[in-house]
């Protein structure tokens, strides 16, 4: 995801002054990317698993720990405001989860009223699936009046002025005209009630998670003090991104204070949490997966360059204290990379292991340079076609009607079946060539697919090889005997043989099957001028086709 | 080259002059010799470089009826038939009625309206709100219809005082000009002495050297005829690769080379191969309608065969199963799981690789095609080929990996590169190279990472699994200045003719 900074912004929150290459050297150190600078502009592409990393205040917080300006974990002391919310009956399946926060003495200014948003946004496309899995509302803390309610009501019953909107709405139509309504309507839509968000006078906050209302839940540069709330499907998703988002504010010198959240069950939950997470990591595990040979010492002074804070028992194993706001840290080994990472991947040295083993292709990769090596013997020129078709060229135009498998979501019709054959390829790309010299000579080796009903992926994956040669005349006792070589180079002498059969995509007497060992594995015959016609084919042709064995052996 | 040597089409030609006195026209000569004219020509060109006669090119320039100026020749031109039609209907007569009466189709009538005016032949008027016609004058006199029956005679030049006449009729395309070169040749004196040389010294020779020569050694002490070797041979169709199959056979070369062994799976995949058991979590992005094929007919969802295998990657996305991970906390569905899709990548194929290959050590990898769910353009394609592979081996580390990484990117021919940390599902730590690139500068070529635990874990395998990729499809489009993605499938028959990939 690309996060679009002002640089003056972000070399203030770094306290340091950095020319663009260092910040870019650096950045890239950390994972990131910088893909565009212009005037007082950078665009920074931050990897799905650094989600604390989306706004300009996360960035410079990795960058001031790695440069050491600010080591280890980072201090976002939270008090509590007494505060509640309370979450009523009937929103379980609807959107479970609430969690909140006030974030008290907030930096503000129209730019970073911006920011704020775009970080609100970022998040909630990515960590939130789209505001499906969890969704951030920011509000004025001032205007409302405690405790918060949160629970489902009739759509109908939902009325404010949804955030750039003067005039009231209710919900259905917040959802029919409203450009967030239209976007993330289908969330909630299929439920009776939704879920709301109002204060204790009334007042809606929000209707979660399409949009806040206009005046509670628009901030501007006179607010003080802001209401944090996430809501959504999964309570560890939306605690992460309240941690992300009331730490972000943190570091524009917000206060944070927790809310209690109150379930219908009774249970009472404190957000949000900022104690660390603990985790332990042996050193020798350490050293195992990177291959450094690093010191306690150097061991500690790279996790705190990480933002954690990390001991060392005398028994060789970490304890580290890892920020709440990381959300990509489900094992050790996530601490284990963020060690080389602090270390620097400029700093370490490759090796290369002697893992003694012995290369080999496929069998059916040779086959196949067999087959290519004698077609191109033959003079045959190689094509390469994609794997995608469709049933116009597959099987109207080729007077076939062999079953296809076909995908449900194509980009266009052209693309919306996997070929079950190579033939009507080459003839639709002769079809592309006619004004090329002849005689025109072309073969392609690669996979079919059909339908198998038994397999573990209902499919039957065939290397196939076929030959389509076109010229003002064409000669079928040419082919056969192109054909006899081809068998006879692969081997097969004596046991293959030419069984007449009818098939429409070639003329009436004039094709055959190839069978060997009397099984059936392929067919030539003379292209049919009805054939030639659907595909808008000005000369004659011959052509085959060939199933090879799967694991290269006849 | 060659002096001292005539070939048999100079000696025929360069004989033909001597015998004649002055000069002589090459079609004189051609009708002469039974040849062409043009062969004749070059000939003569090739003697005259050699400085044996001398060659005047005189140019003429002669006229001809185009097919259109042919049919106006034999049937009037429009505005001729247009003005008679008027003359014989009477003055103001309809448009139309006149057009009827000259037989004019839609595009004669154009023409014949507009040059009827600007010849000041007819006059456009409105009566009574109808578009009518009025002759101005008596009779029309048309120096183009001259011309062209001129031509039509068998002409091809016209007197002088039809010129104005013939400008037209060409800016009106009903004639072309025609340049004819002509080339006289005459033997140049002084180099006569040569000339007889030349053309006694190897009167005969052998031309098709057969089987009965060799048998009886006749050909000893015979001259052979020479030969002109210097030609710049033409361009011919044989058969041949395509030039990215080329590339793709050179990388599995390199790879085998480095102890890898090919493998294989399906390009129709269930989504637990795709992405479950690469620890991708059931509602990441990458899952759905806008990224991946889903694949609904016949067939839209497939087995999973290893019911042991099955409940460890169920357990490991759940709550981490027992590798120590948190997993991602949320249930896992069978039917997702099951669901068919084109596969997205080529990393379900090194997890069907280890899940039959599970003692160390190890080294697979594959080429091959995988398809995403984007619209053909310039720069995006719904198939890409792909280049990966793993190492497994005990006690393998990051440092490994950026070996192996580097390995590979220095043998397909690059020298610099860089390392930064990465980041993709299945892997941890993750890496990326990069390679400085002569033409596209500093570009990601091939990324890598040690498999996860929640990966490896549920395959019972508990050595450290390396997995790499390389960015083939744009070294390839890089070395063979390709710049739209959709020329690695080419349909041109006539490029891939042309076309070698050289490494």
């Amino acid at each position: 995801m690309i996060v679009s900074c002002r640089i003056d912004s972000l070399v203030g929150l770094i306290g340091k002054k950095l020319a663009i290459k260092e910040l870019e050297d650096i950045l890239f150190l950390l994972k990131a990317e910088v893909e565009r600078v212009e005037g007082n502009e950078i665009e920074i592409e931050i990897n799905p698993d650094r989600q604390d990393m989306l706004s300009a205040e996360g960035i410079a917080r990795a960058i001031k720990a790695f440069l050491g300006i600010q080591k280890g974990l980072p201090s976002f002391p939270v008090k509590k405001s007494g505060k509640k919310v309370i979450v009523e009956k009937g929103l379980a399946k609807i959107r479970k989860f609430i969690s909140c926060a006030i974030v008290k003495g907030v930096e503000i200014n129209e730019e970073l009223l911006v920011d704020y948003m775009h970080l609100q946004e970022a998040l909630t496309a990515t960590h939130g699936r789209n505001r499906r899995k969890a969704s951030i509302g920011l509000y004025v803390h001032d205007d409302i009046k405690y405790p918060v309610r949160y629970y489902p009501e009739t759509p109908s019953k939902i009325v404010f002025a949804p955030l750039g909107y003067d005039e009231e709405m209710d919900g259905p139509s917040i959802l029919k005209s409203h450009e967030k309504g239209i976007e993330f309507g289908s969330i909630i839509s299929s439920f009776k009630k939704w879920p709301a968000l109002a204060d204790s006078a009334g007042q809606f906050l929000s209707l979660p998670p399409i949009i806040n209302s206009n005046d509670l839940g628009r901030l501007t540069t006179e607010t003080k003090n802001v209401f944090v709330e996430v809501t959504g499907t999964h309570l560890p998703t939306v605690n992460q991104a309240l941690n992300i988002m009331v730490t972000s504010l943190g570091e524009r010198g917000g206060a944070i204070e927790s809310v209690t959240i109150q379930y219908p069950d009774g249970s009472l939950m404190e957000t949000p949490d900022l104690k660390p997470l603990v985790m332990k990591v042996s050193r020798k595990d350490i050293i195992a997966l990177t291959g450094l040979e690093l010191t306690d010492e150097e061991i500690i002074e790279s996790l705190t360059k990480m933002c954690y804070n990390a001991r060392m028992s005398s028994k060789g194993i970490l304890t580290i204290q890892v920020p709440q706001y990381r959300t990509d840290i489900l094992h050790p080994v996530d601490i284990i990379e963020d060690v080389a990472v602090g270390y620097g991947f400029d700093r370490i040295e490759p090796t290369l292991p002697a893992t003694m083993t012995v290369g080999r292709l496929q069998p059916l990769t040779r086959l196949k340079n067999r087959v290519r090596d004698l077609l191109v013997g033959m003079k045959y020129q190689e094509i390469m076609s994609y794997i995608l078709s469709s049933p116009e060229m597959m099987q109207v135009n080729a007077n076939r009607r062999d079953a296809l498998v076909k995908t449900g979501n194509p980009k266009s019709s052209d693309y919306s079946v996997l070929r079950n054959a190579l033939l009507p390829i080459l003839l639709d790309f002769i079809a592309q060539n006619q004004h090329v010299d002849l005689p025109q000579k072309v073969f392609e080796v690669g996979d079919i697919v059909v339908p198998s009903e038994t397999a573990e992926t209902r499919i039957n994956q065939i290397p196939s090889v076929s030959g389509l040669t076109t010229d003002v005349s064409v000669n079928l006792t040419d082919l056969m005997n192109e054909i006899g070589f081809l068998l006879r180079g692969m081997g097969l002498d004596g046991r293959f043989k030419f069984v007449p059969s009818d098939n429409p995509t070639f003329i009436n007497g004039r094709s055959a099957v190839i069978t060997i060992d009397d099984e059936p594995c392929g067919l030539f015959g003379e292209i049919n001028p009805e054939v030639l016609e659907n595909f808008a084919i000005g000369n004659p042709a011959v052509g085959f086709e060939i199933h090879l064995p799967r694991d290269g052996q006849w | 080259m060659n002096e001292q040597h005539l070939t048999a089409g100079e000696r025929k030609v360069l004989k033909a002059l001597v015998e004649v006195d002055g000069t002589v026209p090459a079609e004189a000569i051609a009708e002469n010799l039974g040849e062409r004219t043009d062969r004749i020509v070059s000939i003569l060109n090739a003697l005259a470089e050699r400085n044996l006669i001398r060659l005047d090119v005189r140019e003429s320039v002669s006229y001809r009826l185009t097919d259109e100026g042919k049919q106006y020749a034999m049937n009037w031109l429009p505005e001729v038939r247009l003005f008679a039609a008027v003359k014989e209907l009477g003055n103001n007569i309809s448009v139309d009625q006149a057009v009827e009466k000259a037989s004019l189709n839609n595009k004669e009538k154009g023409i014949a309206i507009n040059w009827a005016k600007r010849n000041g032949w007819l006059g456009i008027t409105k009566v009574e709100g109808k578009t009518v016609l009025e002759a101005k004058m008596d009779e029309a006199d048309s120096p183009v219809m001259r011309v062209l029956k001129k031509l039509n005679e068998g002409n091809d030049t016209v007197p002088q005082h039809l010129d104005e006449g013939l400008e037209v009729s060409i800016s009106r395309n009903l004639v072309e000009r025609v340049v004819t070169k002509k080339f006289e040749a005459q033997v140049i004196e002084d180099r006569k002495d040569t000339i007889d040389t030349l053309l006694t010294s190897t009167t005969e020779g052998i031309v098709n050297l057969t089987p009965e020569m060799i048998a009886s050694g006749s050909w000893r002490g015979a001259p052979f005829r020479p030969f002109n070797v210097t030609i710049d041979p033409p361009y011919v169709n044989y058969g041949k690769k395509h030039p990215y199959a080329e590339f793709n056979d050179w990388l599995k070369e390199i790879l085998v080379g480095l102890g890898f062994t090919e493998w294989f799976g399906p390009y129709v995949e269930t989504e637990f191969w795709n992405n479950d058991t690469l620890f991708v979590p059931q509602d990441h992005v990458a899952r759905e309608v806008q990224d991946q094929f889903r694949v609904v007919s016949p067939y839209d969802h497939g087995d999973i065969l290893n019911t042991r295998y099955y409940k460890a990657v169920k357990a490991v996305h759940e709550n981490g199963g027992d590798t120590g991970s948190t997993g991602w906390q949320a249930p896992f569905s069978k039917e997702v799981a099951q669901r068919l899709v084109l596969r997205s990548h080529t990393t379900p194929v090194s997890m069907r690789y280890l899940s039959e290959h599970q003692e160390p050590p190890q080294k697979m990898f594959i080429i091959d095609r995988n398809f995403r769910a984007e619209n053909l353009s310039a720069r995006h394609a719904m198939e890409f080929n792909q280049c990966e592979g793993i190492i497994m081996d005990k006690g393998l580390t990051l440092r490994d990996l950026m070996g192996y990484l580097a390995e590979i990117v220095r043998s397909v021919g690059i020298k610099k590169m860089k390392f930064k940390p990465g980041q993709f599902p299945f892997t941890e730590p993750s890496v990326e190279c990069f390679a400085k690139h002569d033409v596209l500068g500093w570009i990601e070529v091939a990324p890598g990472g040690i498999f996860r635990p929640e990966v490896t874990h549920p395959h019972g395998i508990k050595d450290t699994v390396l997995a790499w990729g390389i960015g083939s499809g744009r070294l390839y489009m890089a070395s063979m200045g390709i710049n739209d993605i959709r020329e690695l499938y080419s349909r041109d028959l006539a490029w891939l003719r042309r076309k070698y990939f050289l490494r």
